[in-house]
């Protein structure tokens, strides 16, 4: 099975001096293509980070990330713009559209941003899927939280990317809209053979995914395949665990 | 539509509100800008078609072909022509009419006894010209003068004068000479008169008399027209016939050259005057406009993030917010441009409000009027907005992801080294200043440090700002409790923006208070002046032929020193001489009696033996020149050529000039007389009231000039300073409306960014009213921090103009307290005014949604 992206000995550090900080301690992960991959992890477990080096959004200290065959460390600016347009999509917590566009033109934005014409038909199905067809010419502002987040993943979709990541996409929605969301997400994976990479910190939203990755303290520390949102509680569950005993030492 | 133009289009349409002050400052300036150039243009072409209805008939002129540079008199002055030259003339083949024209300076006295005209246009005299086709004027009542004494005067003169046919009345050409209307004309069709000149004629004979040196014989010019020949063939024609010394050019040409003479002089330091302004409102507006996109794009960091993030290329996001700038700047200016027709009229009533007259006539806008200001106001947002868009583009993608922080103030290293530029830039403009002010003086030097040294006030704003703010906030704090205290914090939270915002209104208030302290000083000097080296006890005068006017009879001296009231009486006239290559005014007068009601100081050599060919010359003028007592100086006449040697060296910067010779010596090369001022000293024992009565009787058959104690003398010479000074504020007005706009502009979009920090504020129970208040002292607060630099370099530079401007080394400086604070004061009143609406949408704000905005 080919990766569609992938990391290897990913170090990521901040800071310096005293104030240094390892987010990214040597991190080797691969996400699989046409999979939905999701990654855990308790909150400074450096999640975020992995999937923005991952990305193309921050680079890393050392070590190498690629995306497909490309590696991300050898771009510039330039480039890394043109991979960010052209091969992957972004779903982002909050602040996910343009405030001035309309929905229909925040769909297509990364296509006119190249200057491409976006295919009708796949337009058309990506429209008919996030079911937003009578709200094409509103603006995001008077779209529901839940709604706005569709668009943006009919955004991320809009050009066939080689992966979407997804940031906490569901962090600020109500368990129905998120569960919307998601189903959308895993549907992309399922039929338009789409991968997917999500970072969550909410189990039932890991649920959604075929594999679970766990990062703690800058490493991977496990992966689920097939996880239940139980599993998933569960396996976190170690982790608030272990901190306490950390901690109580 | 392309992506980038769409996200700039919308974003245009979605922050309408914000950009507002943005919008109004380009089309201010712009405005002003049009203003100023159709105004120019429209004179210009005013003044070319009065120049040219003035020869409409006229195919050939014929003068003398020297002209000595007078500052007063466009064109310089000519001497006269033989009259017979005329008949001679006349009598060429192919000449349909010759006819000699005398002309000068003549001012009318109205029916109430008070003079017509003489602030600035010229009041005109000489002959009616009886060939109707050479004679630009018609006439509308009566009849044309054939009598000595009788006159047609232009019917705007007998409009103002309330003066009618069969009236008698007085022409100061300067002496007296009585005259009786017998006719009423018009300039050309229907013009009430040449622009707002006034123009008396007299018989050829009358005119001679009064008008010539010579009193008989002599024409100013003489006019040709022909019905077979060219202009150019008459000219070649009558050409040889010429005596050396004269020429002849065509009346094409003579139109070209009065126009160009206006536009070079007049013209020309009137509309750069007016350019000047323009510049400094649009300098103003740079600032208004920078700070809004700099705060707008600060705000729109996540907006733009997300673009980078979503494949926008940094070119894309600079072209988006560039975009937004020039399509701003592009509608603004054209706005601007509508509205700059409104300003040229309203620069023109300012003008006739303070008793400037333009002449009238239809508006002309030139392609350069149009293109230069669109051109210009485009580039200013364009450029303002470059390094905001510059920024914007630099925005890392992962900016998205977080919750930036719109209103954080620069990092350290950049403030350190802005704080290190800013200190150069000062360190090296004001010794510049300085230097260039008191050894020298040079204006280059001081102009050049002054600019390094605005610069560098404002690149060290930033840095001043946090201080500054919490220095002139202190009382703030402990006047308004909490909320002073609040507005005292906010302004001074991000340093930058309070720096840059002030900056536009210090430049404003920096400009008006250099012009205050300047104004105020040239007074001082003017008072100075008179008080040193006046020392008589009376002044008469009336306006002199450059000032629109015709002077003081010369006659009117020796009458005035026959009265028993009067110890001496001493008329001071003018004259103009070149003096290696440059047009000098000479001061004209009876130096004997001149050193009895003047001071000259120490006198070296002789006042009394300076004969038919001696000089005296100011000892500053002398030293600049190495001159010294018995240095022969070749100087030329409108008559030609003489030799005079310096006789007596005196202290400058008096009422008297650099230079100074006896009526004897100016006697054969006058034109028309006049004095500007008849100096009287009283007899002891005589009351000034007495004396004042006493000479106003006998001035009063002189054509009524005024008459003046010593300090309404000085008063009134310094006059004309308070007039420059109100055109100046009026004009300053538009820079300071400008920086208003842009403290309010900052205020409302900083309102807009702080709106959850406003909602908590109202949520854990700040009033309405505490919340206005705030937000007004804080707009307050940032008018004061530009009001008090402002002040501080513009006396700073005030002191520095007045010292460079004085090269003698005779001139005053004044501080003028009273006006200074006034400024201040109007500053602060500003500053509240611009926080008003601000600060009323602050209050009307919705607590649950403030809290609750992302």
């Amino acid at each position: 099975m080919s990766a569609a992206a992938r990391v290897e000995k990913a170090v990521k550090e901040y800071g310096v001096g005293d104030t240094r900080v390892r987010a990214l301690d040597e991190v080797s992960v691969e996400f699989a293509a046409a999979r939905f991959t999701a990654v855990m992890g308790p909150s400074g477990s450096g999640k975020s980070t992995l999937m923005h080096c991952a990305a193309g959004l921050d680079t890393l200290s050392d070590g190498r990330a690629w995306l497909g065959d490309t590696e991300l460390s050898a771009l510039g600016d330039r480039e890394l713009t043109l991979l960010r347009r052209e091969r992957i999509g972004f779903v982002f917590q909050a602040f996910n559209l343009v405030p001035t566009l309309t929905v229909r033109e925040n769909i297509t934005l990364p296509l006119d941003l190249g200057g491409a014409a976006p295919d009708p038909a796949w337009l058309d199905t990506l429209i008919e899927v996030v079911g937003l067809r009578d709200r094409l010419h509103h603006r995001p502002s008077q779209l529901s939280g839940g709604q706005q987040q569709r668009v943006a993943v009919a955004r991320a979709l809009a050009g066939r990317p080689q992966v979407v990541f997804a940031d906490e996409p569901t962090g600020n929605l109500d368990s129905r809209s998120g569960g919307e969301v998601l189903g959308l997400l895993r549907s992309a994976v399922d039929t338009m053979h789409q991968s997917v990479v999500m970072v969550t910190h909410d189990p039932a939203a890991a649920a959604y995914a075929d594999t679970v990755l766990f990062l703690a303290d800058g490493r991977l520390v496990d992966t689920m395949r097939e996880p239940t949102a139980e599993r998933v509680l569960d396996r976190m569950k170690a982790f608030d665990g272990r901190r306490t005993r950390a901690g109580a030492r | 539509m392309n992506a980038s133009v769409r996200i700039g289009a919308r974003s245009l349409l979605a922050h309408r509100r914000r950009l507002v002050g943005t919008v109004l400052s380009i089309v201010l300036g712009v405005a002003f800008l049009t203003g100023t150039m159709v105004l120019g243009d429209t004179l210009r072409a005013n003044f070319d078609t009065l120049f040219a209805d003035a020869n409409a008939g006229t195919d050939a002129v014929v003068r003398s072909a020297d002209a000595i540079a007078d500052p007063g008199v466009p064109g310089g002055v000519r001497a006269p022509l033989d009259d017979a030259l005329t008949a001679k003339l006349r009598a060429v083949p192919g000449v349909g009419a010759a006819e000699g024209s005398v002309q000068g300076a003549g001012q009318l006295i109205g029916a109430d006894g008070r003079p017509i005209g003489g602030q600035g246009p010229p009041t005109w005299a000489g002959n009616w010209i009886t060939d109707p086709k050479l004679n630009p004027y018609r006439l509308a009542e009566g009849r044309a003068p054939a009598a000595p004494g009788e006159a047609v005067i232009n019917r705007g003169a007998a409009r103002t004068g309330k003066l009618h046919v069969g009236d008698t009345t007085v022409l100061r050409t300067p002496d007296p000479v009585r005259i009786t209307v017998v006719g009423i004309a018009t300039f050309g069709a229907d013009a009430d008169g040449m622009g707002p000149s006034t123009f008396t004629a007299l018989t050829l004979a009358d005119a001679q008399a009064h008008l010539t040196p010579r009193g008989s014989g002599q024409v100013s010019t003489v006019r040709l027209r022909s019905d077979s020949l060219s202009q150019r063939q008459l000219v070649e024609r009558v050409r040889p016939l010429l005596p050396s010394g004269v020429e002849a050019l065509t009346g094409a040409d003579a139109t070209a050259q009065s126009t160009a003479d206006v536009s070079g002089r007049f013209l020309g330091l009137f509309t750069t005057l007016l350019l000047v302004f323009a510049g400094i409102a649009l300098l103003v507006a740079t600032f208004t406009i920078h700070n809004t996109f700099a705060i707008v794009t600060a705000q729109r960091t996540r907006e733009n993030a997300l673009l980078r993030a979503l494949g926008a290329s940094r070119r894309q996001v600079l072209g988006t917010t560039l975009g937004e700038a020039l399509a701003i700047g592009l509608l603004a200016s054209a706005l601007g441009l509508l509205g700059g027709f409104g300003v040229a009229a309203g620069l023109k009533a300012l003008f006739a409000a303070i008793g400037f007259t333009l002449p009238t006539g239809g508006t002309v806008i030139k392609a350069a009027t149009v293109v230069l200001p669109l051109l210009v106001g485009t580039l200013v947002a364009a450029g303002s907005a470059l390094a905001p868009a510059l920024r914007a583009a630099r925005t890392a993608p992962l900016a998205a992801l977080r919750d930036a922080a719109v209103d954080e103030a620069a990092s350290g290293r950049s403030a350190l080294l802005r704080g290190a530029l800013g200190a150069l830039l000062v360190a090296g403009g004001l010794p510049a200043v300085i230097v260039g002010a008191t050894r020298g003086p040079s204006l280059v030097l001081t102009v050049g440090g002054a600019l390094a040294l605005l610069l560098g006030t404002v690149v060290l704003g930033p840095v001043a700002a946090a201080t500054a703010v919490r220095v002139l906030g202190a009382p703030l704090a402990r006047l308004r409790g909490v909320t002073g205290a609040l507005a005292r914090r906010n302004a001074a939270r991000n340093p930058g923006r309070t720096a840059a915002t002030a900056s536009a209104l210090m430049v404003g208030v920096a400009v008006v208070t250099l012009f205050t302290v300047f104004g105020a000083s040239v007074q001082a000097t003017l008072d100075d002046t008179v008080s040193r080296s006046f020392a008589g006890d009376l002044a008469v005068t009336a306006p002199a032929a450059g000032a629109g006017g015709s002077g003081v009879s010369p006659k009117l001296a020796p009458a005035l020193a026959a009265l028993p009231e009067v110890r001496a009486a001493a008329g001071l006239g003018r004259g103009v001489a070149q003096v290696d290559g440059h047009g000098k005014q000479l001061d004209v007068a009876n130096p004997g009696q001149l050193a009895q009601v003047t001071d000259l100081g120490r006198v070296d050599g002789s006042l009394a033996d300076l004969g038919a060919d001696g000089l005296a010359v100011s000892r500053t003028e002398a030293a600049a020149r190495g001159w010294q007592l018995g240095t022969v100086v070749p100087m030329r006449f409108a008559d030609g050529p003489a030799a005079f040697t310096v006789r007596a060296l005196y202290r400058g910067g008096g009422v008297t000039g650099d230079y100074l010779i006896s009526r004897q010596a100016w006697q054969p090369h006058r034109v028309q007389d006049s004095d500007g001022l008849v100096a009287v000293a009283l007899r002891p024992g005589v009351s000034l009231a007495a004396g004042k009565a006493a000479i106003a009787r006998v001035a009063d058959a002189y054509g009524n000039p005024q008459v003046q104690t010593r300090a309404e003398y000085a008063e009134s010479s310094a006059s004309g300073v308070d007039m420059m000074l109100s055109v100046v504020y009026a004009l300053l007005a538009l820079a300071v409306l400008i920086a208003l706009l842009g403290i309010a502009n900052t205020l409302t979009l900083a309102v807009h960014e702080r709106i959850r920090e406003l909602g908590l504020l109202r949520a854990v129970g700040q009033t309405r009213a505490q919340l206005r208040a705030m937000v007004r002292w804080e707009s307050v607060l940032v008018a004061a921090f530009g009001t008090a630099g402002g002040l501080a370099l513009g006396a700073l530079l005030g002191w520095a103009l007045t010292r460079a401007a004085d090269s003698a080394g005779t001139g005053s400086f004044a501080l003028p307290a009273g006006r200074l604070a006034i400024v201040a004061l109007v500053g602060l009143a500003a500053g509240a005014l611009a926080g008003l609406r601000p600060a009323a949408r602050a209050a009307r704000l919705d607590i649950l949604r403030a809290v609750a905005a992302a």
